[in-house]
């Protein structure tokens, strides 16, 4: 499966062509984590959705010098993310990181995962204050690898970063995080 | 992974991300057949025109005479840089179509894939080229006085491109670009580019103005061309910013 559907980039190279329902399925299918992705950036659900917006028809633009065979998913997400990035600029938004957890319903869950009992409230809020307080390079790098859980070769793609720059982000972000947090 | 990582994941699969709307319908509803570039000439005429175009570009830019006649045009803060101006005009090929569709700058700005970054002064053309390059072109084809590069999904091979071009008659210095690695080429115009995010090579051998300035930052690859030292060319590039 390698983290992608098997039909991923058969519908890919069809929309590159300027096949729109196969365009129109490759939206169905990435814009949860188009969406998602866009809201860890901004903080806001309204931004999310015009960069989430604005990036699949950024994309459909782009598609013919999409390269054939290529992830389909890491190429969008480096779309949203800049578009994340170029709204929460605008709106002057660098240090707001507006986002709560829920409190007791894990994502895709019913209960909470066995993970999410260990966070309690007060590290909950202890670490989205110190992520709130991070730089935002800091920020954006612990959102991938961690919030949303991408790899360290999506996150690299999705940042336009190398593999390597990556990984020793995140060593230093996880640094300043601790620091913050004031958990060693 | 450590308690920290593991915490973080954690909160993440707790974060209360409003539901997804379905973007679908607004998206179909916005895209509309594609638009066309240029006539699609092939990649390899284009690269020939822009061979033959970018070596004129940079014989011109080479010629002493053309120094002489300077025009402050560009503001960066308390200074001014100097560029030339005036240029004699000469036979270029077609400038034009080796950049690219030509468009305004606020087109550029809503069909590019990455937030663009500007100088103070507009350019005097905007174009959109291969590899969603937008270049901006001051002056005019035939008398061009600068020309601004922005590749997306794009990173600089320094060792690459060192490697490459070191020597024969090029002289090849590592700068700091507001924090990011870039590289100051003059002399002979040869040149070696950016590799993509699949470590291929954008754009082979080329030969551009006499003084350029390369570098990348955030996955978008940035080049300055002109007739400027150094100093002169990182005050341009660290003038260039959103500005939107």
């Amino acid at each position: 499966v390698e983290g992608r559907p098997p039909d991923d980039a058969a519908l890919a190279e069809r929309a590159r062509r300027g096949d729109e329902r196969a365009f129109e399925e490759l939206v169905r299918m990435h814009q949860s984590i188009a969406f998602r992705t866009a809201y860890l950036l901004t903080g806001s659900a309204s931004e999310a959705e015009e960069a989430a917006h604005t990036a699949f028809v950024k994309a459909w633009q782009a598609l013919p010098r999409f390269r054939r065979g290529a992830p389909f998913k890491p190429w969008l997400l480096r779309i949203v993310a800049n578009e994340a990035h170029n709204r929460r600029r605008s709106a002057g938004r660098r240090e707001a990181l507006r986002l709560r957890a829920t409190a007791a319903h894990p994502r895709g869950d019913a209960a909470p995962s066995p993970e999410g009992a260990a966070v309690g409230r007060e590290l909950r809020g202890k670490l989205l204050d110190a992520l709130a307080k991070l730089d935002e390079r800091d920020r954006d790098i612990l959102t991938c690898r961690y919030l949303l859980e991408l790899s360290e070769i999506e996150t690299a793609e999705a940042l336009g970063l190398r593999r390597g720059t990556v990984k020793s982000r995140t060593a230093r972000a996880l640094e300043r995080l601790r620091s913050e947090v004031g958990d060693d | 992974m450590t308690e920290l990582e593991r915490s973080l994941v954690a909160l993440g699969r707790e974060l209360a991300v409003p539901e997804v709307p379905d973007l679908t319908p607004r998206v179909l509803a916005t895209i509309g057949p594609r638009r066309r570039r240029l006539a699609a000439p092939s990649r390899r005429l284009v690269l020939a025109f822009a061979l033959v175009a970018l070596a004129l570009l940079g014989a011109t830019l080479a010629i002493p005479d053309a120094r002489s006649a300077l025009l402050r045009i560009f503001d960066i803060g308390a200074e001014r840089i100097e560029i030339v101006d005036e240029l004699p005009e000469i036979p270029v090929a077609d400038l034009e179509s080796t950049l690219g569709e030509r468009v305004t700058l606020d087109e550029a700005r809503d069909r590019s894939t990455f937030p663009l970054r500007e100088l103070e002064t507009p350019p005097d053309r905007v174009y959109l080229g291969e590899h969603d390059t937008v270049w901006f072109l001051y002056g005019d084809p035939v008398s061009p006085r600068l020309l601004v590069a922005q590749t997306p999904f794009v990173r600089l091979d320094e060792p690459a491109l060192v490697k490459k071009i070191a020597g024969e008659g090029t002289r090849v210095e590592s700068v700091s670009v507001g924090g990011a690695r870039g590289v100051f080429l003059s002399g002979d115009p040869h040149f070696f580019f950016y590799v993509d995010e699949n470590g291929d090579a954008v754009s082979d051998t080329a030969r551009l103005a006499r003084d350029t300035l390369v570098w990348s930052e955030a996955g978008v690859g940035y080049r300055i061309e002109g007739d400027f030292g150094t100093g002169e060319a990182l005050e341009l590039a660290e003038s260039l910013r959103q500005r939107r």
